[in-house]
């Protein structure tokens, strides 16, 4: 035993034991979250329920079974359940998603299995995504023109669906394109009139004749929206046109417009294939569409760009600066105890609470800065604030002075690392000591600073806290790059992958048809960032292989 | 065995050496490194285009010598000189001289090959886009003067545009020397050049020394007695950061004058 102690297994097992565990849990997290998340965007199979309840009363119900649990008999007993005699000592109770969000009081129904007295899945179930409401679950019927009954052959019918769905949505991408281009051009340069209109009579400058010129501008701008607002018009009502009868579980009909209808699949009659391809799709609307309904449906694309931006954003502005003071520190500071105190106070920097961050952000970029921005720059504006409230920018900065000290440090090693050989090989050639490390140094440092920004990156992603302070918001109306110029719009707030997974799972009203949701984002979050890491890695081997001199 | 130069000197030359032949005169130099003295009262004179040794025991001040010359010692914050050294009769260590434009007449290789990570091409020409020269041919053409002189210019002439980390160690010194003349300094200094590298390397760099003296003076720090006999043309003896004795390499070696040199080269310490 003793033997075994000296030859140092036992130290070889805890180490690699303490490895093995860090990778499973890590690797664990991401499969739970990636299977949980994913899984939602298969199209699980829909049931129809024959209830019976104590009465004998014979009801339907049709939903997915979303969740299971086992419950003790004797819990049940004591809810006061009844006819439960001759059961086991535990039951399955099923969560079923019932949808149909405004014709049922519960979207989401626990039944229990004494209640099913079958259990059916019937071929010609479709489902519904809706842009309002969720998913319907029920039969096509009919199909409706302005309100006339269209008389096709139940084979027909979900061909036809398809076609007129498609046209629907092809004049609502129509709308959508008028509205976003167009009618969004105008109205920014409306409200850019409107504003420089006002910054002329402040300056003193507003002539009659200016007021003409301006006057007739937005004029004729308003023109121009009269026109696209008569065709923005003729495709809602076009939209109108059609409509669906669905039968639900109660068997009752529901009209149902086809604008507000976004797709529609029988799941229980695809095939493997056919489920596969419905799963891509899916996924594929998830990473590229926008929130729907307090952001529990659709898509998550403002937020992942949201994230990205801000955070290359907030690379461009620590680089420099945490390079520059890790050059000052390490190659110009006299080396004495106020060098050694600054030092320990940037390494201390990095144990602030991330909120204490958001906090100063808020104090002194939003309404310091900020502030000042808008009564130097922006006054016409006011009082409404353009820089002087949270947005993309600010958080940028937040998050930079967050990640600031591990760019320093890692700069600051990597520096330390450089043979002073070479040094003395570049000064010895008549170079001054910033030619040396502009040419020789801080090239060499390169790698260096590189693993500082993907530490900052991945510490830059995961934050959310500081955000909410400094520019993050449920959801924006915008995203900080559009085509109307100057094309980047740094004052805008933004939606944030962290955030958007805080606001469904914990401020949604509606907490199972979110759930999957949290799971989805949380593994693009997590994908997100290893997307930005693996890029950064990448670029930091290909540097350590141009300047590999370190290794001899 | 010492194998001895074939040219001798006239006796006392050294010392009543006239102006123009002087690359470097060092008078009364003392050097410390903090509290500690390293240098003690060094005069000596380097003939121009010549070949100079400094040799002694691992210790005695011979890099550091070496290092006043170009002022590498600046690097080190706790030294302080007193004396001067005269580079043209101007005292390099005057309030009003440009370090890095003395450092562009005076070169320096290193004990190490410390070539830098770039293309070959990039290490010979880096002092001369130093000196803010872009023209194409200029630069090609002193890469390739300098690459000859230093005797590699055949080895490398197909794989300029290389990263300079795949040379070896012989043809990586050989570089750092061509990437030092290209800037065509007027003195060269050469800190234990060969130290790193194996015999044949050595032999190589031994032979260049000798054919550099040609355009530039030389002064080499070695170790190696052999190699200080077979290279030089003066040789200087230093021990415990005094100069003991700096005479022609011929005489040194073969009729000393003090007790302390003859014990050092006959091998009885150092």
């Amino acid at each position: 035993m003793n033997k075994w102690f000296k030859s140092g297994t036992p130290w070889i097992w805890m180490t690699g034991g303490a490895v093995s565990v860090s990778l499973i849990m890590v690797i664990g997290l991401f499969v739970l979250i990636g299977w949980r998340g994913l899984s939602f965007f298969w199209p699980a199979t829909v049931y129809e329920f024959d209830m019976v309840d104590s009465q004998g009363v014979h009801s339907n119900v049709i939903g997915e079974i979303y969740d299971s649990e086992t419950v003790l008999k004797q819990q049940l007993v004591d809810a006061g359940i009844t006819g439960l005699e001759g059961r086991g000592d535990t039951l399955e109770r099923y969560l079923i998603k019932v949808g149909n969000r405004e014709y049922v009081e519960l979207d989401f129904q626990w039944i229990l299995e004494t209640t099913i007295a079958g259990r059916y899945v019937p071929a010609n179930i479709v489902v519904l995504e809706r842009t309002k409401n969720g998913n319907f679950y029920g039969y096509i019927k009919e199909i409706q023109e302005n309100g006339k009954t269209l008389s096709f052959s139940p084979e027909q019918l979900e061909i036809e669906l398809a076609a007129r769905l498609e046209l629907t949505s092809t004049l609502k991408a129509k709308e959508n394109d008028l509205l976003k281009g167009d009618i969004g051009r105008i109205n920014f340069e409306l409200e850019r009139i409107r504003l420089n209109q006002r910054k002329l009579n402040l300056e003193g400058t507003l002539t009659p004749e200016k007021i003409v010129e301006l006057e007739n501008q937005s004029q004729q701008l308003r023109d121009e929206y009269l026109v696209l607002e008569k065709q923005l018009f003729a495709y809602r009502t076009e939209a109108q046109r059609d409509s669906v009868v669905i039968t639900d579980m109660t068997g009752r009909d529901v009209v149902m417009p086809m604008a507000k209808v976004l797709d529609f699949y029988l799941p229980n009659k695809m095939t493997f294939f056919e489920k596969v391809k419905h799963w891509f799709h899916q996924t594929a609307k998830f990473v590229s569409d926008d929130p729907r309904e307090a952001n529990t449906e659709g898509g998550v694309f403002p937020a992942i760009f949201g994230t990205v931006f801000m955070v290359m954003l907030m690379a461009v502005i620590v680089t420099p600066f945490g390079v520059i003071a890790a050059i000052y520190l390490h190659e110009y500071a006299p080396k004495n105890t106020i060098t050694k105190f600054i030092r320990i106070a940037v390494i201390n920097l990095a144990g602030v609470p991330s909120i204490v961050y958001g906090v100063f952000g808020l104090g002194f970029f939003v309404y310091i800065v900020g502030g000042s921005i808008d009564q130097l720059l922006y006054p016409e504006a006011l009082p409404s604030p353009t820089f002087g409230s949270p947005g993309v920018l600010w958080s940028a900065l937040t998050l930079a002075i967050l990640t600031l000290p591990v760019v320093i440090v890692s700069t600051e090693e990597g520096l330390s690392r450089i043979p002073s050989t070479l040094r003395e090989g570049s000064l010895a050639l008549g170079a001054t000591k910033s030619e040396t490390l502009w040419r020789i140094i801080v090239p060499m440092a390169s790698p260096a600073i590189m693993t500082g920004l993907i530490l900052a990156v991945a510490r830059a992603a995961g934050e959310v806290a500081p955000l909410m302070l400094v520019g993050v918001v449920k959801m924006a109306p915008a995203l900080p790059v559009d085509g109307n110029f100057p094309y980047l719009h740094l004052e805008r707030k933004f939606m944030h992958l962290g955030f958007h997974i805080y606001d469904v799972g914990f401020q949604s009203p509606n907490v199972e048809a979110a759930r999957p949701l949290v799971y989805a984002t949380s593994f693009l979050l997590v994908t997100v960032i290893i997307g930005l890491n693996l890029a950064a890695i990448a670029i930091r081997n290909n540097l350590r292989e141009k300047y590999r001199a370190l290794e001899h | 065995m010492i194998t001895l130069p074939k040219s001798t000197a006239e006796t006392g030359m050294l010392t009543n050496l006239s102006a123009e032949n002087t690359a470097l005169e060092i008078k009364n130099l003392d050097l410390y490194y903090g509290d500690k003295q390293a240098l003690f009262d060094v005069s000596m004179k380097i003939p121009k285009g010549k070949v100079t040794a400094f040799i002694g025991p691992s210790g005695c001040g011979k890099s550091t010598l070496l290092r006043c010359i170009n002022r590498m010692n600046d690097l080190v914050d706790i030294c302080k000189v007193d004396g001067s050294i005269e580079l043209q009769g101007i005292n390099i260590y005057d309030k009003s001289v440009d370090v890095a434009a003395l450092r562009r007449k005076v070169g320096m290789v290193f004990q190490r090959p410390n070539p830098f990570p770039k293309s070959i091409y990039e290490n010979v020409v880096y002092g001369l886009r130093l000196q803010g020269i872009k023209d194409r041919r200029k630069l090609d053409e002193a890469a390739e003067n300098s690459l000859r002189s230093a005797a590699l210019w055949n080895e490398v002439k197909d794989r300029l545009h290389d990263n300079a980390f795949g040379l070896s160690g012989g043809q990586q010194q050989r570089l750092v020397i061509a990437r030092a003349i290209a800037i065509d300094p007027e003195v060269l200094l050469l800190d234990e050049p060969t130290s790193a590298l194996d015999p044949i390397s050595t032999l190589t760099i031994e032979e260049l020394i000798t054919e550099l003296k040609a355009k530039f003076t030389v002064v080499i720090v070695t170790h190696n007695m052999q190699q200080a006999a077979r290279v030089s043309d003066q040789t200087a003896f230093m021990y415990m950061g005094k100069l003991i004795e700096y005479d022609d390499t011929n005489t040194l070696f073969t009729t000393p004058n003090k007790k302390q040199t003859e014990d050092y080269i006959t091998g009885r310490y150092g």
